[in-house]
């Protein structure tokens, strides 16, 4: 087993040191992440991958301020989360942070628009003119920000849980499985505006996957097994994120 | 089945606490007033019993045969009840009014417990009343009292005080010699009294030579009716005898009577409690069972059938009402006891004991709270029996589709409108109103107008949020609209308590309106003068005394008593046609000068009887005295009554110790002050006559509504507190429903302040909306009750906007105080949790 070698670059959006995260206690204790080191470079797109189990998404909740660490620390930025109380972790994460889950994105009872708007609103914000349909336009989004999310398509949907992701200009976007509801060609539309975005508007994005197909699409594949970084790929395809996976699954 | 209904109660447990709580507290209200109503009675019965377990039977007149004011025994007739066969003893007694008075020359009691006087009976098998041994002895002289350990403790008086009386004479003052008890009790029921030698108390009653009752004692081995039959053949046709028993009844039943009403009084806002629980239940099984489609779904699925599902549903709710209920009962002890306290506390005392606990309060109260909650289960179990089975397969489950707007608007304003037409018939019916047709009526329009409710929902709620600034109100908005029908329900159980709450702020402002008005408008006096004692009116003696003074230009007087015409009694007031006009404006189409022997009718009396001037009528005076007076005029004015005789046709045929007002008019030049000095010396011998100018009686009856209002806003405000807890219950289980969405807001950057601050505004979007319609409702109904009232005496409706926005206001903090636990909720929600997908 092989640990990454620390990366020495001096824009790292996030990063880890040593995290542990255990789950039950005595008998039924599970290791979740087990001594995980780790940094995500500004301006990159890295996929996280690993079998069912293997801590993938409680990386991303450690990483992104929604739990806690039982050991170690993470970083976003400069700032070291475990000192933070909810008030000043919620600001973070309003600030700086994006997301789009796997499902229920959104607010049903707001308009695209407003679910797109949702965490400027929440802050108080005005959006950006500019900026808001930079993005709309992006994820071709015009025709829709009137209606409500009962009224789109699982797609449309999670576009707009991208546009909210990135329309409040965050540091790092976190994405669990965003395209795992959706069928093969809203899944590469959608997989094709994050590469996008992270090439053209250099935005940095961490993804939870465990299509090989999807993670192609990320600068960087990071693999996880039993909590535990085992291996790291750079500019991945398909095909050798397959072989990769078989070689670690066997 | 049970076992699945245990385990559905169970994953609800704070839910269905809060909703048995709704019930626990209604049916405490209607198990607390038969408690107590069964208490006074069990506990005056068994004192009455006791006390008068001695007396076989009693003499006294008959007042069905006894001329006015001439209802007493002849003293000679205790020689001849002595001589009659059985009797073993006799005693003769005489009763009255006797008012003390305390050391700063304020009347003691008097405001509701009457002010008994009475002749100390030394005979203890015949006497009611005793004296312990370290309470000092009988009165065996004149100038020497008994009084009551009551009174004598509440104005800290001992044996050898000396204290000062008022009997209709004037006021004496007395030794105490002994503290009397009435039984094992201190008092009789809060009545003050004061026993005196027969021979003076006879004196002081102005009933020299004469008895107001004879007590007897039979031989060993007399049957009392035998000895009853005896006696009956020595008695002239103005005197009864009765047997001891039948004696106590009646007096039992006195007492009962007046503490009984406010069992009924109770009972009826027990009623308003669970009308109310039934919403905040109704609405709980409604949203729970939404919560739990696919669940329901599942179970039909696997094979239950529709009505299985329903079964289910009601099984919750048998086993909930059944808990509920029996905790509600025990509840219903405590609540009796703390009314016992509170009647206690002011002075109405009930005697010593347990509380009595019928097997008919405990059927009584578990039936209806167990009726009232699957009744109001009903409706959301048979909805889960439409659930089909495939929405255990989709994701969202399947939505029951809502009833059509059109649909829902006929119902609604059909039962509004019965609700309407029900209660203005109730109100209006000929002889008064019926209590059970306007409940009926107001029942249903409140379910009409929580039928309603919903359509107004959406509208109210995009214009209670205006103000609501950012997005936690844009949220609270979409919440509360999302389910209109839930917010509406959530809403009508508060605008129930709000209705009936303004409702009663409207109703007082009414009367104190019309009382200002009629003060105002028709009372020309610059003072009046009124008893402070309910049992007992001004003294003529008094009057005579007042009109001496030089101070005053007129002085006038008003007896109020009855009389009948075709067997209806009718009030009917006596007044001196010479001086009347004076004082208070009555509104006379003749001059009162001409009254003469004569009737003045009404005028809107006059025409609904078919009268008219000039008419002869027979009217029946108490004591079987007819008379044929001619109708010579009408007024206007009906505060006293609606017939009005001369004081002199009055004094002679009803009575000349029934004066109720009397009205002063100063001399030309003589101050307010001077005048009532002039009064207080006139009366320094009437502590019980109380001396007003026009603004002292706005007042005071300002005073006596505002008592009123306050007690009846504290009885309704129970009802307050249920449909808060259904507020708190929908809200948390809506909270519940919205976990994802919570965990999602949360997520992306709302801070737990945010997240409170949007709950709490949906709480008062529920809670302004319930207050508005239910002022709205409330206004609507004391407008029609007060201008239905029109004809007796209440002239003005008046709206007292201030109280009503303070009850708006009220609504509001309550309902903030209603989402603090939900809110809380809420906010602590675990982000990861909720957002976390399966
Ligand atoms: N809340 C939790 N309580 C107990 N165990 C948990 C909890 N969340 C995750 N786990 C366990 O931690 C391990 C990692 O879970 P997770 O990060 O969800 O894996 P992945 O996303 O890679 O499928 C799994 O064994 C899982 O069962
Ligand atoms: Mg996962």
């Amino acid at each position: 087993m092989t640990l990454a070698p620390e990366r020495v670059r001096v824009e790292v959006a996030a990063r880890m040191k040593g995290g542990v995260k255990v789950y039950g206690s005595g008998g039924t204790e599970v290791r979740a992440l087990d001594g995980v080191d780790i940094g995500f470079e500004q301006g990159h797109f890295t996929a996280i991958m690993g079998p069912s189990g293997s801590g993938k998404s409680t990386l991303l909740h450690t990483l992104a301020g929604l739990d806690s660490l039982d050991g170690g620390s993470v970083y976003i930025g400069d700032v070291e989360l475990g000192s933070l109380n909810d008030r000043k972790l919620t600001m973070l994460r309003r600030e700086r942070l994006g997301f789009i889950f796997q499902a229920f994105n959104l607010i049903p009872t707001l308009s695209a628009e407003e679910n797109i708007t949702l965490p400027l609103s929440i802050a108080g914000v005005k959006p950006d003119a500019e900026w808001f349909g930079t993005v709309v336009d992006m994820l071709a989004l015009e025709d829709r920000l009137h209606h409500r999310p009962t009224e789109l398509s699982g797609g449309e949907q999670q576009r707009v849980a991208a546009a909210r992701a990135l329309v409040s200009r965050p540091e790092i976007i976190f994405a669990d499985e965003p395209s795992g509801n959706l069928d093969s060609k809203s899944g590469t539309e959608l997989l094709e505006f994050m590469r996008t975005a992270v090439r053209e508007l250099g935005q940095t994005i961490v993804m939870v996957t465990h299509d090989p197909l999807a993670a192609s699409y990320a600068d960087r594949v990071v693999f996880l097994a039993d909590g535990k970084v085992v291996d790291q790929m750079d500019d991945p395809t398909p095909a050798s994120v397959i072989d990769r996976t078989k070689i670690l699954g066997g | 089945m049970i076992r699945t209904a245990i385990k559905g109660l169970a994953a609800n447990r704070v839910r269905m606490t809060l909703t048995g709580l709704s019930i626990v507290l209604g049916v405490a209200f209607v198990s607390g007033s038969f408690v107590f109503t069964d208490t006074i009675n069990a506990r005056f019965e068994s004192l009455f019993t006791d006390v008068y377990a001695g007396v076989d039977a009693t003499v006294r007149p008959d007042e069905a045969t006894s001329a006015p004011g001439e209802a007493y025994l002849n003293a000679n007739l205790l020689t001849e009840v002595r001589q009659v066969e059985g009797v073993e003893v006799a005693v003769g007694s005489v009763g009255g009014f006797a008012q003390m008075i305390d050391s700063k020359g304020k009347p003691i009691g008097g405001q509701g417990p009457p002010t008994l006087g009475f002749s100390w009976v030394d005979e203890p098998a015949l006497n009611s009343f005793t004296i312990s041994e370290d309470n000092g002895r009988a009165p065996t002289a004149a100038g020497e009292v008994a009084i009551d350990v009551a009174t004598a403790e509440s104005q800290d008086l001992a044996v050898g005080d000396e204290i000062d009386i008022q009997t209709i004479g004037g006021i004496d003052t007395f030794i105490i010699v002994g503290l009397a008890s009435f039984g094992s009790e201190d008092n009789l029921a809060g009545a003050t009294l004061s026993a005196f030698v027969l021979e003076q108390a006879q004196v002081l009653f102005d009933l020299e030579g004469k008895l107001s009752a004879i007590d007897v004692l039979a031989v060993d081995g007399v049957e009392t009716d035998a000895l009853v039959a005896e006696i009956s053949t020595v008695l002239p046709g103005t005197a009864e005898v009765v047997t001891g028993e039948q004696q106590t009844q009646e007096q039992l039943d006195q007492v009962t009577e007046g503490l009984g009403f406010l069992g009924t009084a109770l009972l009826a806002f027990a009623g308003i409690a669970v009308f109310v629980g039934a919403f905040v239940i109704q609405n709980t099984f409604r949203i729970t069972v939404a919560q739990r489609v696919r669940e329901l779904a599942l179970l039909r699925a696997i094979g239950a059938t529709g009505s299985q599902v329903t079964v289910l549903v009601l099984i919750e709710a048998a086993i909930l009402a059944v808990v509920a209920s029996a905790v509600g009962v025990l509840a219903g002890i405590g609540v009796a006891e703390l009314i016992k306290m509170a009647m206690n506390a002011a002075g109405l005392g009930i005697p010593d004991g347990p509380l009595t606990i019928e097997a008919r309060t405990i059927i009584v109260s578990m039936a209806v709270g167990i009726s009232v909650t699957l009744f109001a289960a009903l409706l959301p179990a048979r909805r889960a029996s439409s659930i089909p089975p495939v929405a255990a397969m989709s994701a969202t489950g399947a939505r029951t589709t809502p009833k059509s707007l059109r649909t829902r608007a006929i119902v609604g304003s059909t039962l509004t409108a019965a609700g309407t037409v029900a209660m203005t018939f109730g109100l209006l019916l000929e002889n008064g109103a019926s209590l059970p047709l306007v409940a009926a009526g107001a029942v249903g329009l409140f379910m009409g107008m929580s039928t309603l409710a919903p359509l107004a929902a959406g509208p109210v709620a995009r214009l209670l949020s205006a103000p609501m600034r950012g997005i936690t109100g844009k949220l609270a908005k979409e919440n509360t609209i999302r389910q209109p029908r839930r917010t509406a329900s959530t809403a009508s159980a508060l605008m129930i308590g709000v209705a009936l709450v303004a409702f009663t702020s409207i109703f007082a402002a009414s009367i104190k309106a019309s009382v200002t008005d009629t003060l105002e408008g028709s009372f020309p006096a610059d003072l009046a003068f009124a008893s402070t004692n309910f049992s007992v009116g001004v003294s003529p003696v008094a009057v005579e005394e007042l009109a001496a003074q030089e101070e005053f230009s007129v002085v006038s007087a008003v007896s109020a008593g009855s009389f009948e015409i075709e067997d209806v009694e009718l009030k009917v007031v006596g007044v001196d046609p010479s001086t009347v006009s004076r004082v208070y404006d009555l509104g006379p189409s003749i001059e009162l000068s001409e009254l003469g022997d004569d009737l003045l009718v009404q005028e809107d009396v006059l025409v609904s009887n078919g009268w008219s001037i000039g008419d002869m009528i027979t009217v029946d005076y108490p004591g079987s005295v007819s008379d044929s007076v001619e109708i010579v005029g009408t007024f206007t004015d009906a505060t006293f009554a609606n017939y009005v005789i001369a004081e002199e046709v009055f004094f002679e045929n009803i009575g000349d110790d029934q004066i109720v007002i009397a009205f002063a008019r100063l001399d030309e030049g003589v101050t307010l002050e001077d005048g009532r000095a002039a009064a207080d010396a006139a009366l320094s011998e009437f502590a019980n006559v109380d001396v007003n100018t026009k603004s002292d009686q706005i007042a005071q009856a300002e005073a006596q509504v505002d008592q009123l209002v306050a007690l009846f806003t504290g009885l309704l405000s129970l009802a307050l507190v249920i449909a808060l807890l259904g507020i708190a219950n929908t809200l948390a289980l809506s909270i519940v429903e919205r976990t994802r969405e919570i965990g999602l807001l949360r997520a992306v950057g709302m801070t737990r302040h945010q997240v409170r601050q949007m709950v709490r505004w949906e709480a008062l979007i529920i809670a302004v909306f319930g207050a508005l319609l239910g002022i709205l409702i409330g206004s609507a109904i004391g407008f029609g009750v007060v201008t239905s009232l029109a004809d007796d005496g209440l002239g003005s409706f008046a709206l007292p906007a201030g109280q009503l926005v303070i009850w708006l206001v009220v609504a509001a903090v309550a309902g903030l105080i209603a989402s603090l636990g939900p809110a809380r909720k809420a906010a602590r929600l675990d982000v990861l949790k909720a957002i976390s997908y399966e």
